[in-house]
């Protein structure tokens, strides 16, 4: 178990498609800023940035931890840049939680983000995220990341006997959940009948199945219990957080509907915890596609029988086990670096009892935050403790 | 600000490129295993199931059978069955107007090294 790393504060911009002519060096900024005010501390109490971003071709910007340091007015801290695809923002919080518990920093700050949307046209951003697979051989046929999962999903959905009408639940769930989110990129109101009746993107995806493309930065600064002798008691704790990878190329796993991965991710989180599935009480989990929440949980060994569970709403806010209380990528958005981050941002307010959107039903003790890049090829699992 | 790039790479393949070689002429080569026998295509140069580093060379009939398929407005992609390969593969339609479950390996369109595989229009 981790036993002394704390989240002392943290913010988020909005997730959305900007059109302000705000640029990411303004969302850093801010999002710094927030995330001092709201853990009570000043710059110069920061030692350690750690940047996720998971492309430059976003970015158009080689080395930017350096520049976001100085932009964000922290120079003189030790930064570094950390890349995991669609986990960067996950990855970099391990890396923060690494130099923590390792005693290397004392308080780090993580910032995500990505210019996702508004830098590159749909189509070329589209072209990009096909090399996030093996891009020898995917990326070269054009393989788009929709058509990817969707491969997987036919074969979660043969084997399970999942039907588009459990993906389309999730899809509009998680909408729903982000009308309360005023950050979100995609409030919507919509029925399970929309989803099936918007455009076809890569079968049996439609296009309200898919997360969007989004801009936004994200924060979190970790400290240990001593370094936050004011905070700690009101403050979320990390108990775990745990990787692993799957093969790249879907063809080669034992099933390409299962996320093997993110299993082993998610059993290493466990152990070390010293917790079993039963003792989550809130989890965010990685929704890049509605069908790719319920690979997810089943992985994750959320529920016994997960399509059962689905469908009985153990799910929903008002359920056991609330999942995406946010929206997930599907409501609140995917701006890549920022992704986990927030996530995980989302899952320690929750705790804190101090989230403005969509509350559970019950207080949770524990929350689970799970992220990937590729088609659940580099996992990241976290687990947090109410204060 | 505006700002336009054209990059123009290019990729040395390495230890695979014979795998790459034989697509561009339309050729399935795979790798097989010299320790357990687990034939990968696309070719390997360790083996995923014993992790053995002693692989040999072997050439498919290019003959494949689609498992899963996914289609969009304008393309089509399955995860097919080559025959006497032990994997699934990802591969790109040449033809998805074709229903047909059986093809070929089809030589790369625009000389891309990407698997493409043309769909039997006769069954």
């Amino acid at each position: 178990m981790i036993n002394d790393v704390w989240i002392a504060g943290g913010a988020m911009t909005p997730f959305n498609r900007r059109k302000d002519e705000s640029s990411f060096r303004d969302w850093a900024r801010a999002v710094v800023q927030d995330a001092l005010d709201d853990a009570g501390l000043e710059p110069s109490d920061i030692d350690a940035l750690v940047v996720a971003s998971e492309s430059d071709f976003f970015t158009l910007q080689l080395n930017p931890a350096a520049l976001l340091a100085d932009e964000c007015g922290l120079v003189g801290v030790a930064a570094k840049r950390v890349e995991g695809g669609g986990a960067s923002g996950h990855v970099a919080i391990q890396a923060g939680v690494a130099d923590i518990a390792g005693g290397l920093a004392r308080r780090v700050m993580v910032l995500g983000l990505e210019p996702s949307a508004s830098h590159l046209a749909g189509p070329d951003v589209g072209g990009l995220y096909a090399l996030s697979f093996d891009a020898w051989t995917d990326g070269m046929t054009g393989a788009d990341s929709t058509s990817l999962y969707a491969l997987s999903a036919l074969a979660f959905m043969e084997r399970t006997g999942a039907k588009h009408d459990d993906f389309a639940r999730i899809a509009v769930r998680n909408r729903a959940h982000a009308r309360h989110n005023s950050n979100a990129h995609l409030p919507l109101d919509i029925a399970v009948a929309d989803v099936g009746a918007s455009p076809v993107v890569a079968a049996p995806y439609h296009r309200l199945d898919c997360s969007p493309l989004s801009d936004g930065a994200a924060a979190i600064i970790l400290a240990r219990k001593a370094d936050l002798p004011k905070l700690w008691r009101t403050r979320t704790r990390f108990v775990a957080t745990a990787g692993a990878t799957d093969c790249v190329r879907l063809g080669e796993r034992r099933d390409p509907g299962f996320f093997a991965g993110k299993q082993q991710a998610a059993i290493r989180a466990y152990k070390m915890a010293d917790v079993t599935p039963t003792d989550i009480g809130l989890a965010e989990v990685y929704d890049s596609y509605s069908g790719a929440q319920l690979q997810a949980v089943e992985a994750l060994q959320l529920a016994p029988d997960t399509l059962r569970a689905e469908r009985h709403g153990v799910f929903n806010a008002d359920g056991s086990l609330p999942i995406n209380l946010s929206g997930g990528l599907l409501g609140q958005g995917a701006p890549v670096g920022a992704t986990g981050v927030a996530q995980i941002l989302t899952a320690a307010q929750q705790l804190e009892g101090r989230y403005a959107g969509q509350q559970p039903a019950r207080s949770p003790s524990r929350a689970l935050v799970d992220t990937h890049g590729g088609i659940a090829t580099l996992n990241c699992v976290s687990i947090l403790e109410a204060p | 600000m505006k700002l336009h790039m054209s990059l123009d790479y290019t990729i040395s393949e390495g230890a695979l490129k014979p795998y790459f070689d034989a697509l561009l002429r339309g050729d399935a080569l795979a790798s097989r295993c010299h320790s357990c026998g687990h034939v990968g295509f696309p070719a390997r140069v360790i083996c995923n199931i014993c992790g053995s580093r002693e692989m040999d060379w072997v050439t498919l009939s290019g003959a494949a059978e689609v498992i899963h398929r996914t289609d969009g407005a304008k393309s089509g992609f399955a995860l097919a069955k080559f025959s006497g390969a032990d994997t699934l593969t990802t591969v790109a339609l040449t033809n998805p107007a074709s229903k047909a479950t059986i093809g070929r390996l089809s030589t790369p369109v625009g000389a891309r090294p990407g698997l493409w595989l043309k769909l039997d229009e006769t069954t």
